[in-house]
């Protein structure tokens, strides 16, 4: 294990600039997680949600749909223009839209799958707060409908109405204190993405550049050790490196958040950053064949973790970003990283359809470890016969 | 036979590196691959070890044909490469364990042998010492540790002594010496030709990628037509002595410098020479000062071989 030691040693050199990364994060961390208030307080029934509602059916059950909302959400007026919609949903002036299509009552009362058009600032506390009152809408709705025939759809609209005003909101409210507080976590998650990928091209590109350099390549080239055992640990190392760096990297989390870190979401935070891990190892890699000198090992460093940071919602919340930078941002695995961080903060239960999206994202950023760690094996190989 | 080459070629696009490269390197000997600059030796070396590619010739070590994969040929090969080949991040001592580590798994006796080679190159007070901190000279020494802790069968040494102190290079040279005394047989490459005659006890001269005399040095000595340079301080000089010298028939070229008054003539291979000359001065009553009789070089080889001069690469 001649390498794998050298490797560390190696690293050791380097880490007081691994360490100042380290340092950052957990400055940052600490900072964003006092910033705000304790979500434990907010009072959600109090502010009341900000929503356009527009409904192009005028069946009774859409209307009774309306009527439930205006008194949990706080209805704004916005003409069915897409600009005006879209800048009401930017400045917060409302924070979900929701379009009832034509054919909604209809389609509900024959008991088939009805689609409302909604937009949402992803993630948010009140798109989940909304994606439960309406759920709840339909699903008491489906239950009438299933088990009583015959129903008009005005009087349907008078049982589920009568039906949801009985039902305390409390359970509701447990799991928006729950949801805001998986936010914070996710802003966390979201930063750690920058360090983690800072700290891993900085790392891997490091020992690579040792190990490639061609005099002591060669040198070590003409030991009985084998090039494929030389490989292995070279693998292993920089496998170790990364699984230590992002362990070190998920300690704050258990710090500020505690026993959440091994609820259901708390471990999907972590597999997400385990897989982002990975992923920013394979890209790392295919760095240090491209970088020639220390020097561009921590310009790259630099910019790639910061600049893919950036567009991909790490550090600036997606919503905030226009849709020309999230969709350069779809090009980095950053940006399904931050969109499975966001989904699992915006969970109300962790179910099977909720994790869906999510392990769908992950086996994204997985795409990208694969790709990244093709091209470097190309590019590898071309410098070899070159 | 440790190591036999057989019309190794080496080509790169336009240039030929080695051009049917001929070597046998025997046991227990120090054999020394002399060359002027880029006349192909770390070519030659490096297609040895497998490390580069090449066109055309057989290469075999201890019997067998060489290959990147032959592992077990080169467990017991010691390397120093010319580029001096360490990790900056590693100590003197770390060093030397890493490459030592890569021959010997045993820990206790690797321990020894790393502390032995510290003392052959006599880095004891340095083992804490980053690469980066050492002088040229000590950082050669270091490199020469790293190759032979192991305590290889075969020692290939590529150039040790570049850019290095008289007093690390005399340490080199007896370091080399006395690996070959305990039983190494040694490859030593160098242009400088006062090392390689000093240690090597059989030499190829190398140029353009071609071995172009090979033999002990008395036997490359015995190739050329050349005898001694002789030397003689004249201090009442004219131009007739220099005519006369020159007519004698073991003489070969004659040449007086004016700055420190010596007259140098070149002698063919033969006996008396230097008596023929001095009887000649005697005879025509010129008075002499100092005399020097030096035998021919392996630079008067080289010389006469491909008719410009060793040195002058060097
Ligand atoms: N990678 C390469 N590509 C092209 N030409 C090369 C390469 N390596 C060496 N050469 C050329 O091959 C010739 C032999 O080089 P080599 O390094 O073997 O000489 P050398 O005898 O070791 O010289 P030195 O005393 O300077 O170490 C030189 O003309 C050199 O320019
Ligand atoms: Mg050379």
């Amino acid at each position: 294990m001649q390498v794998y030691k050298a490797l560390f040693k190696v690293i050791e050199k380097n880490l007081p600039q691994i360490i100042i990364y380290l340092i950052v994060f957990i400055g940052v961390a600490v900072g964003l997680s006092n910033a705000g208030g304790n979500p434990a307080d907010m009072n959600f029934t109090a502010t009341k949600v900000s929503i356009a509602f527009i409904n192009y059916d005028k069946s009774a059950l859409a209307e009774g749909l309306e009527n439930y909302l205006s008194k949990n959400t706080n209805m704004i007026d916005i003409p069915d223009d897409n600009e005006k919609l879209q800048d009401a949903l930017f400045f917060r002036e409302i924070e979900y839209i929701i379009r009832v299509p034509k054919g909604f009552g209809e389609n509900l009362m024959m008991g088939k799958a009805v689609e409302l058009e909604k937009t949402a600032i992803p993630g948010s506390v009140s798109e989940v707060y909304l994606d439960n009152i309406i759920n709840k809408y339909i699903n008491t709705a489906n239950i009438y409908i299933s088990n009583m025939e015959g129903l008009s759809d005005k009087q349907l609209a008078d049982f589920v109405e009568k039906d949801l005003e009985q039902k305390a909101e409390v359970r509701l409210n447990r799991k928006i204190e729950e949801v805001s507080r998986s936010q914070k976590v996710g802003i966390h998650f979201n930063y750690m993405a920058y360090s983690l990928f800072a700290v891993l091209i900085l790392g891997v590109s490091t020992v690579m550049l040792v190990f490639q350099d061609k005099d002591l390549k060669n040198r070590n080239l003409c030991s009985p050790m084998t090039i494929r055992s030389m490989n292995t640990q070279l693998i292993l190392g920089n496998l170790t490196y990364a699984v230590l760096a992002w362990l070190i990297m998920t300690l704050p989390g258990f710090f500020m958040f505690g026993s959440f870190m091994l609820t259901a979401k708390g471990m999907l935070f972590l597999l997400n950053s385990l897989i982002f891990s990975l992923t920013a190892l394979s890209i790392s890699f295919l760095v240090s064949i491209l970088v020639k000198g220390p020097g561009a090992v921590s310009a790259a460093a630099n910019v790639i973790s910061l600049g893919t940071s950036f567009i991909s919602g790490s550090m600036v919340p997606q919503e905030l970003l226009g849709n020309t930078v999230l969709t350069i941002g779809s090009f980095t695995p950053n940006y399904w990283y931050v969109k499975s961080n966001n989904a699992i903060a915006g969970m109300a239960d962790v179910t099977l359809k909720n994790i869906m999206p999510i392990f769908y994202n992950m086996l994204i950023v997985i795409g990208f470890a694969i790709a990244s760690l093709a091209i470097a094996l190309v590019v590898s190989k071309q410098k070899r016969i070159g | 036979m440790i190591i036999k080459v057989n019309n190794l070629v080496k080509r790169y696009d336009e240039l030929i590196a080695l051009d049917h490269f001929n070597l046998e390197v025997r046991e227990g000997e120090i054999f020394g691959l002399l060359g002027p600059n880029g006349s192909g030796k770390t070519t030659a070396i490096n297609c040895i070890l497998s490390l580069l590619k090449y066109d055309k010739g057989t290469i075999e070590i201890y019997g067998r044909p060489m290959a990147p994969d032959a592992y077990d040929i080169k467990r017991n090969i010691g390397i120093i490469m010319q580029n001096v080949a360490v990790f900056d991040e590693l100590t003197v001592y770390e060093n030397i364990d890493y490459f030592c580590g890569m021959y010997i798994f045993d820990k206790q006796r690797r321990r020894e042998l790393v502390e032995e080679a510290i003392e052959f190159v006599e880095l004891d007070s340095f083992r804490k010492f980053l690469p980066k901190k050492l002088s040229g000279g000590l950082l050669r020494r270091l490199n020469i540790a790293c190759g032979i802790a192991h305590r290889p069968k075969l020692i290939i040494l590529d150039e040790p002594t570049v850019a290095v102190d008289p007093q690390s290079r005399r340490k080199i040279l007896e370091g080399i010496r006395k690996l070959n005394e305990e039983g190494a047989t040694i490859v030593y490459t160098s242009h400088y030709m006062e090392e390689v005659e000093e240690i090597c006890t059989r030499i190829a001269i190398m140029d353009k990628g071609k071995v172009i005399a090979s033999g002990t040095k008395d036997e490359l000595k015995g190739m050329i037509n050349s005898g001694e340079k002789l030397t003689v301080e004249i201090l009442e000089f004219n131009p007739n002595i220099l005519e006369g010298v020159g007519s004698l028939p073991s003489i070969v070229s004659v040449d007086y410098n004016e700055n420190n008054n010596m007259l140098v003539a070149k002698s063919r291979r033969g006996k008396n020479n230097l008596s023929a000359l001095l009887e000649y001065l005697r005879n025509n009553q010129i008075n002499v000062g100092r005399i020097y009789s030096e035998p021919p070089t392996l630079n008067d080889v080289f010389l006469e071989i491909t008719g410009k001069e060793l040195r002058d690469h060097v």
